[in-house]
C-alpha cells in the first residue's frame, strides 16, 4: 500500500518536475527564501527611497525631489545621537550578560545525568517563548511596581517603596530575561558537539575543572558563542517592546524613535531615515564580527575548533 | 488599556429610552437622504476607529448601538491608534486600495492633516451641520472635510490625599522636589506645550514663533524624572500609586474617579490647552459606505447622540442643548461660559498641524537626555 502511494507520488513528481529540470531543483527549494528576502529587500528599496524624502508639512506628502534633509536632521539633533549611543550600549551590555548568564545554564543542561533536571532546565526555558514579550515585561511591571512584590518585601524590612522600574537598567534587566533562552538554544548545541572526554582528558592531564572549562570548553564553544551573540546582539538592538513598555518613555532606543518619526508625526522619510542608519549600525557590526570570530553555527563556513 | 466597566442599570435604561426615542425620531424625521436618488444598500458593518476603554464605550453607547439599531448596519470599532491607523489610511489612498476604516474618530489636529493631505470627504452635505456650535467648523481648511465633535482640556490631574489644602494652583507644582518621580506628562507633550509656555514665563502670542519659554520649562520638568506616557497609562498609574499629578485629558480622570481612585483636576492659573476631536470620513470606499458613513456621522451630531456620548466622557459637544453631567456643573474643565473659555488655551488647529512635529521631536529631545 505504502509502496504503491510512493510509485504514484513518484508518477506525479515526474509530470511535474520532468528529469531534464533535475539540476533546477535546489534552486526550486530556496525560492521561497529567496522570495521572503526579496519581499524584505523591495521593502528596504522604498525605505531607502523614502529617507532621501522630506516631508512637507502644508500637505503632508514626501517631496517629489531626493535631498539629505531627514539625515542632516538627524546628524545636527543631538537627541538621536543620544538614542543610538543609548541603543548601543544596551545592546553589548544585554549581549554580555546573556551570553554569561545562558553559558552555565546550557553546560549544564547538555552534561547533567539527571533527566529531570534536564526536563525542568528545558521547561524553564521553552516557558517564556509562550508568554510574548510584552506580556512579560507587564509582568515585571506588577513585579517591580510601587505597589509590587519586590518593592512589598522591601517594606516589610523596613526599606522603600523604590523606583525600580521605568530605567534603564530595568529596560537592560527585562531584556536579558528576554533573551536568555535565545542564547541559551544557539550555545546547547555547541556545548553537545563537544565530547565530554575531551574535558576528561584535559582534567587527566593536570587542568583543574575551571581551567578545562576557559581553555577547552569555552573555545571549542566559540560557534555557539558567535551565534547566540549575533541573534541577542540584533534582537537587542532593533527591541521596541521593552523600552517602550519598561522604560517609562524616557528611555527609547532607536526602533522606538523610528516607531514616533512614522506614527507620532507621520514624518516616514525621517522615520524611514532612521531605520537605514539602524539596518547600516547592525549590518555593519554583524559583519565585522562575522569577519573577526567567524559566522558560527549560524554559517556555512566551518570554524578553526568548531566539531559542530 | 481601561476593561470596559458594565454600563450601570440607569444607564442601560437611558440608553433604550434614547434608542426608542431615535429610532422613533428616524421615522417621523427620516435620516436624510445624502445626493441619492435612491438610498444605497447597506453595508452590513462599518468600522469605526475609536479609542479603547471610557472612550470606546461612551462611543458605543451614545451613537454607535442606536445608529444600528436604527439602520441594522452592525459597528465594528477599531481600537488601532489613532497615530496609526492615519499612515494605513494614507498609504491605502495613496495606492488606490480600500481604506481599513469606514469612519475614523481623530484628534482634529490629525485630522486636519489627513484633510490637507486631501483623503477625506467632503462632508458640507450633511444635513446636520445645521445649528451646531462654531467649535465644529474646522479651522483653516475649506469646507467640511472633517467636522469637530466636542471640546475637551487637558487638566491639572492630582492625587487629592497629596494635597489636603486643596488644588495645586499653578503648572509649577509639576516641578515641586516633592512630586520628583511622581509626574506624567503625554509621551509627546500633548496638551502640555502651551500651558508650559505660560507656566514658563512666556506668552500665548509667542505661540509658535517664540517657544522657548516652554521648552526651558520642559527642562526642569525633565529635571523630575517624569513618567511620560499615553491615556490609558494615566489611569494605571494613579491606580498603582506611581504618580500624584500629571497633565491628562478630564475625561481619564474623570473615568479614573469613577473607577474609584482617588484622583481630582484643575485648571491651573497659567491655563489648560482646550482642543476638539473630530470625525471624518477616508477617500476610496464604495459609494454606499461612503453614505452609510456620513449617516453615522449626521447621527452623531443629533442632541440625542451627543448626550449619552459625551455625558460618559464628561466633554461639552457641538449640538446646542447639551447638558452638563451633574459632577461636572460649574466645572471650568467643562467650559461653558466665557469666564470658563478665558481661562483656557486655544490654539488653532492649523498652528498645531504645522508645528507639532516640531514640538514633538524637541519635547523627546528634551525628555531623552
Amino acid at each position: 500500500m505504502a509502496s504503491r502511494l510512493v510509485d504514484g507520488l513518484e508518477v506525479v513528481r515526474a509530470a511535474l518536475w520532468p528529469k531534464p529540470l533535475a539540476w533546477a531543483t535546489g534552486y526550486a527549494l530556496l525560492l521561497p527564501a529567496l522570495l521572503v528576502v526579496g519581499l524584505l529587500a523591495l521593502g528596504l528599496v522604498y525605505i531607502v527611497d523614502a529617507s532621501f524624502r522630506e516631508l512637507d508639512t502644508r500637505t503632508f506628502l514626501l517631496a517629489e525631489t531626493y535631498s539629505l534633509g531627514n539625515f542632516q536632521e538627524i546628524w545636527e539633533r543631538t537627541v538621536f545621537w543620544r538614542i543610538t549611543g543609548r541603543t548601543l550600549l544596551a545592546a553589548v551590555i544585554v549581549t554580555a550578560i546573556t551570553l554569561a548568564l545562558a553559558f552555565p545554564y546550557a553546560y549544564l543542561m547538555v552534561r547533567t545525568r539527571s533527566s529531570l533536571l534536564r526536563k525542568l532546565l528545558l521547561i524553564s526555558l521553552f516557558l517564556p517563548f509562550f508568554i510574548g514579550q510584552v506580556v512579560r515585561a507587564y509582568g515585571w511591571l506588577i513585579i517591580l511596581g510601587q505597589q509590587g512584590i519586590a518593592n512589598t518585601l522591601l517594606q516589610q524590612i523596613g526599606l522603600g517603596p523604590f523606583r525600580l522600574i521605568f530605567t534603564y537598567e530595568t529596560v537592560i534587566f527585562g531584556l536579558v530575561q528576554y533573551m536568555l533562552p535565545f542564547a541559551v538554544l544557539m550555545l546547547a548545541p555547541a556545548l553537545a558537539a563537544i565530547s565530554e572526554e575531551v574535558e576528561l582528558a584535559a582534567e587527566s592531564l593536570g587542568a583543574r575543572w575551571w581551567e578545562a572549562m576557559l581553555n577547552v570548553v569555552v573555545p571549542m564553544a566559540k560557534p555557539g558563542f558567535v551565534a547566540a551573540g549575533v541573534v541577542v546582539f540584533t534582537i537587542s538592538l532593533t527591541d521596541f517592546a521593552m523600552p517602550a513598555v519598561l522604560g517609562g518613555g524616557t528611555n527609547d532606543f532607536l526602533a522606538n524613535s523610528i516607531y514616533h518619526a512614522f506614527f507620532r508625526i507621520s514624518d516616514p522619510g525621517l522615520a524611514s531615515a532612521l531605520a537605514v542608519i539602524l539596518v547600516a549600525i547592525g549590518s555593519t557590526i554583524v559583519a565585522i564580527l562575522f569577519a573577526w570570530l567567524g559566522t558560527g553555527t549560524l554559517g556555512f563556513r566551518k570554524s578553526s575548533g568548531a566539531s559542530a | 488599556m481601561r476593561s470596559r466597566s458594565t454600563p450601570p442599570l440607569w444607564r442601560r435604561r437611558q440608553l433604550l429610552q434614547t434608542a426608542g426615542a431615535t429610532a422613533l425620531g428616524a421615522a417621523t424625521l427620516g435620516l436624510p437622504r445624502l445626493g441619492f436618488a435612491n438610498e444605497p444598500a447597506k453595508p452590513a458593518e462599518l468600522i469605526v476607529r475609536a479609542w479603547g476603554g471610557v472612550w470606546v464605550d461612551a462611543l458605543n453607547e451614545g451613537v454607535s448601538a442606536p445608529f444600528s439599531e436604527m439602520t441594522g448596519i452592525r459597528i465594528r470599532h477599531d481600537l488601532t491608534e489613532d497615530n496609526e491607523i492615519q499612515p494605513r489610511i494614507w498609504a491605502a489612498v495613496a495606492q488606490g486600495r480600500k481604506p481599513p476604516i469606514h469612519i475614523n474618530w481623530d484628534t482634529s489636529t490629525n485630522a486636519t492633516k489627513s484633510a490637507m493631505r486631501g483623503v477625506t470627504v467632503d462632508l458640507s452635505d450633511l444635513p446636520n451641520l445645521e445649528g451646531l456650535l462654531p467649535a465644529a467648523t474646522p479651522v483653516g481648511l475649506d469646507g467640511f472635510p472633517i467636522v469637530n465633535v466636542y471640546s475637551y482640556v487637558y487638566v491639572l490631574a492630582y492625587r487629592e490625599a497629596v494635597f489636603p489644602d486643596g488644588p495645586p494652583d499653578s503648572w509649577n507644582i509639576l516641578l515641586d522636589p516633592r512630586f520628583r518621580s511622581r509626574v506624567a506628562v503625554y509621551n509627546d507633550g500633548i496638551g502640555f506645550h502651551p500651558a508650559a509656555q505660560i507656566a514658563g514665563g512666556g506668552t500665548f502670542e509667542d505661540i509658535p514663533d517664540n517657544m522657548e519659554p516652554a521648552w526651558e520649562f520642559i527642562r526642569q520638568l525633565k529635571a523630575q524624572n517624569p513618567l511620560l506616557g499615553e491615556d490609558p497609562d494615566f489611569t494605571n498609574w494613579f491606580q498603582q500609586g506611581e504618580i500624584d499629578v500629571a497633565c491628562t485629558i478630564i475625561s481619564n480622570a474623570r473615568e479614573a474617579r469613577a473607577n474609584g481612585i482617588d484622583v481630582a483636576w484643575t485648571i491651573p492659573k497659567e491655563g489648560a490647552k482646550i482642543d476638539t476631536d473630530a470625525l471624518w470620513i477616508p477617500q476610496g470606499l464604495d459609494d454606499n459606505e461612503t453614505y452609510w458613513a456620513k449617516q453615522y456621522i449626521n447621527y452623531a451630531l443629533t442632541l440625542e447622540a451627543q448626550q449619552p456620548w459625551l455625558d460618559r466622557l464628561g466633554l461639552p459637544g457641538v449640538r446646542p442643548g447639551v447638558v452638563p453631567p451633574a459632577d461636572l456643573v460649574g466645572d471650568p474643565a467643562y467650559p461653558t461660559t466665557d469666564e470658563d473659555f478665558a481661562r483656557l488655551i486655544s490654539v488653532p488647529t492649523p498652528i498645531l498641524a504645522e508645528y507639532e512635529r516640531d514640538w514633538f521631536i524637541k519635547f523627546t529631545e528634551i525628555m531623552q537626555s
